[in-house]
């Protein structure tokens, strides 16, 4: 009987789903994804998670809770940093260790431990990581070794994938493309391109996020999200603080909207903070300081948890999309008026 | 240009001399927080930041106004938002129209701590003197932790109330004004003696004593932990301090092969619990509070500000080592909303658990 493995579907699985999936698949072992969070995990998350953990954790509490029967084996790496300087967040690494301590009778986790910035793990602990994950499945040395190929490339292409080219951005920027479907936007007179900035774990989960995604792209709204950016504009934006911004995945949620503050090309900036999330109360007030500082193009940050509705978000979303567009119409008629008055001039 | 630094319990003490030794005279002491500090703080600073950043906020715009243009803050590279205080910290004052210059030390890297020491504070001094100022207020540090320790157990068996306060007051002042380092190798004994000396003593015996352990910056700020020493010990309680900045700072500890460094006993015994290291003082605490009963503790306090994202891990350990080692933690969060009465019963009652347990 093969061995069942599973993954809670919440934090760093919608960043390395493809590397984890692919490699347990090729070992041999039955994938097991909880489903995307609905209603009964959040109550199960926020029932049983410690109450001051952010929002993000309550849900992987509940994601782990509800595989907690259905597996033999629950996968719960702790990710130190996967950066040569830049960590990431405490709560990744203590995660399976606090999941064990509070609930003992849940299933046995495997749980490697990897850190490239304090520790300086590199390619030979990956390997060794892979070997001893693999032995518990196979015995098979070649077949580990190639399921972990096979793996990394898969992620890589994901990665790849995922990100845009700069010349996309700055055609995207100047509107003579779109990255969502074209008969989305055709239900608009006037395209809006708003980037959609937050932790990848947020804006791709329906229920953490009240699904804002869909209901911007139902409204013909053409998005961006940090994932999507380029890897060189936000080490530019990076490079021009005076402070070196440590944690790894803050980097691209900062750099993407000081990227569009800076360069002013888009309609409009829409952050989603999550509460109690230590990394986002920094970041969060950094992009409102930059942007009053640099104000033109208007910046939402909405705060959610586990208490938001997704009424009174829709509220502020629209009051901010009719801002944009006032804005929008403002700008044109004062731009026609100035193109008359060069006329007249002449 | 004065300099300051924001206030930090008994360790502001220390701070003072490393900055005078590394030829810093133009400074102003902090005030130490209060409510109003705390106002401040909260309302300029993020939503849900941590509190520590909301008092030392506070303290910044208070000395600022009191004319100090050069700010010493702490910094890290680790798995906290403490590096984070400065940057933000500078945003938000240079909104509210200050100027002012940032003079950020690394802790947790000692030769980039060493070079500002070097170019920053000892305006361009020798790198020996900074390297003196530096290993000065890891000794220093010993001293007013051993004070802080002698304060904590003597106010609980004083006769005249209030007077170990002031004794204790004198004993910081002591620690300052010391300045060779063959005169500070005497401290050790002289204090105790100082102490005892000083304090007329009503001997108890079967005494409680319980160990405090948390975050650093709530652990030392009174004004923030609501002075729980002095509320523990009025209740007839001795505790004790388990962490201390000298887990980073103490490089005489770590080099000496021939004492036992109490910080990396208590990582090792946090072992079967969590293995990795993962910001603030998470192992040690964990290690402590295993290690409490060994230590002579009959229980445990554990304080962390709300929103800690490494103290929120120990929080949850917390019950498994507690029923796995039969000792009593009471885990408390504060922040500038702590009721003081509040706080106060839960003390109280914490306090008659252990009575009872150990008259049983």
């Amino acid at each position: 009987m093969k061995k069942r493995v599973g993954f809670p579907n919440a934090l760093l699985f919608y960043k390395y789903s493809v590397l984890w999936t692919t490699f347990f698949q090729e070992l041999g072992a039955e994938i097991i994804i909880s489903p995307e969070t609905n209603k009964i995990i959040k109550d199960l998350g926020v029932k049983y998670a410690p109450d001051e953990d952010c929002y993000s954790t309550k849900l992987y509490f509940g994601h782990t809770l509800y595989l907690k029967d259905k597996v033999d084996y629950l996968f719960i790496p702790r990710l130190g940093s996967d950066h040569e300087v830049n960590v990431g967040c405490p709560k990744f690494i203590a995660l399976a260790e606090v999941l064990k301590s509070m609930f003992p009778d849940i299933p046995k986790i495997i749980m490697p431990f990897f850190s490239m910035a304090k520790k300086g793990h590199g390619r030979f602990k990956i390997l060794r990581i892979i070997f001893s994950i693999g032995f518990r499945f196979t015995i098979n040395p070649f077949r580990i070794l190639i399921s972990g190929k096979r793996a990394f490339d898969a992620q890589f292409k994901y990665e790849k994938g995922l990100k845009i080219s700069e010349e996309e951005l700055q055609k995207w920027e100047n509107s003579e493309i779109s990255l969502q479907n074209l008969s989305i936007l055709e239900q608009r007179e006037t395209p809006l391109r708003i980037a959609l900035v937050g932790h990848s774990y947020v804006i791709n989960d329906d229920l953490s996020s009240v699904s804002i995604k869909n209901l911007l792209l139902s409204r013909g709204i053409d998005l961006i999200t940090p994932e999507q950016m380029p890897k060189v504009l936000i080490e530019k934006q990076m490079e021009k603080l005076d402070y070196n911004m440590y944690f790894n995945y803050a980097r691209e949620i900062l750099g993407t909207a000081m990227h569009f503050i800076e360069n002013n090309s888009i309609d409009g900036i829409l952050q989603l903070i999550i509460f109690s999330c230590g990394i986002d109360s920094i970041i969060g007030e950094m992009s409102a300081r930059y942007s009053s500082r640099k104000p033109g193009t208007p910046l939402l940050q909405l705060v959610i948890d586990e208490l938001s509705s997704e009424t009174g978000v829709l509220t502020r979303i629209e009051a901010f999309l009719d801002m944009i567009e006032r804005k929008n119409k403002f700008r044109r008629k004062e731009l026609i008026c100035h193109s008359h008055s060069l006329i007249l001039d002449h | 240009m004065p300099f300051t630094f924001p206030h930090f319990g008994s360790l502001t003490h220390v701070f003072e001399v490393v900055m005078r030794e590394a030829g810093k005279n133009d400074l102003i002491l902090p005030k130490k927080p209060n409510r109003k500090t705390a106002e401040l703080g909260a309302r300029y600073s993020p939503e849900f930041i941590c509190t520590p950043f909301k008092l030392t906020l506070g303290t910044y715009i208070e000395m600022l106004e009191e004319g100090a243009d050069e700010l010493g803050s702490g910094s890290c590279h680790s798995w906290c938002r403490f590096g984070y205080y400065w940057p933000v910290q500078k945003l938000i004052l240079e909104d509210l129209g200050y100027d002012f210059k940032f003079i950020c030390l690394d802790y947790l890297r000692p030769s980039i701590l060493l070079k500002t020491l070097q170019k920053e504070i000892g305006n361009n001094c020798s790198l020996q003197q900074a390297i003196r100022a530096f290993r000065i207020g890891w000794i220093k540090n010993r001293f007013t932790d051993l004070v802080d320790n002698l304060l904590y157990s003597y106010r609980v068996i004083e006769t005249e109330k209030g007077l170990s306060e002031k004794i204790a007051e004198k004993a910081y002042r002591i620690i300052v004004e010391t300045k060779e380092l063959r005169n500070m190798k005497k401290l050790r004994k002289q204090l105790p003696e100082f102490f005892e000396k000083n304090i007329d003593v009503q001997k108890k015996d079967d005494l409680i004593k319980i160990g405090i352990c948390g975050e650093l910056y709530v652990v030392y700020e009174p004004s923030l932990n609501l002075d729980i020493h002095k509320k523990l010990n009025e209740l007839g309680i001795v505790v004790e301090n388990t962490v201390s900045l000298r887990s980073y700072l103490d490089i005489g500890l770590k080099l000496n092969p021939f004492v036992k460094s109490p910080y990396k006993t208590a990582i090792k015994a946090a072992k079967p619990y969590i293995e990795n290291k993962c910001g603030g003082e998470t192992l040690e605490n964990v290690g402590d509070i295993v290690l409490g009963k060994k230590h002579g503790n009959d229980g445990m306090v554990h304080l962390y500000p709300f929103t800690c994202m490494p103290e929120i891990i120990t929080r949850s350990l917390i019950p498994q080592i507690s029923r796995e080692h039969d000792i009593p933690v009471l885990s408390l969060v504060l922040d500038e909303h702590t009721g003081e009465a509040g706080f106060h019963t839960r003390l109280e009652a914490y306090a008659d658990m252990l009575i009872r347990r150990k008259m049983k």
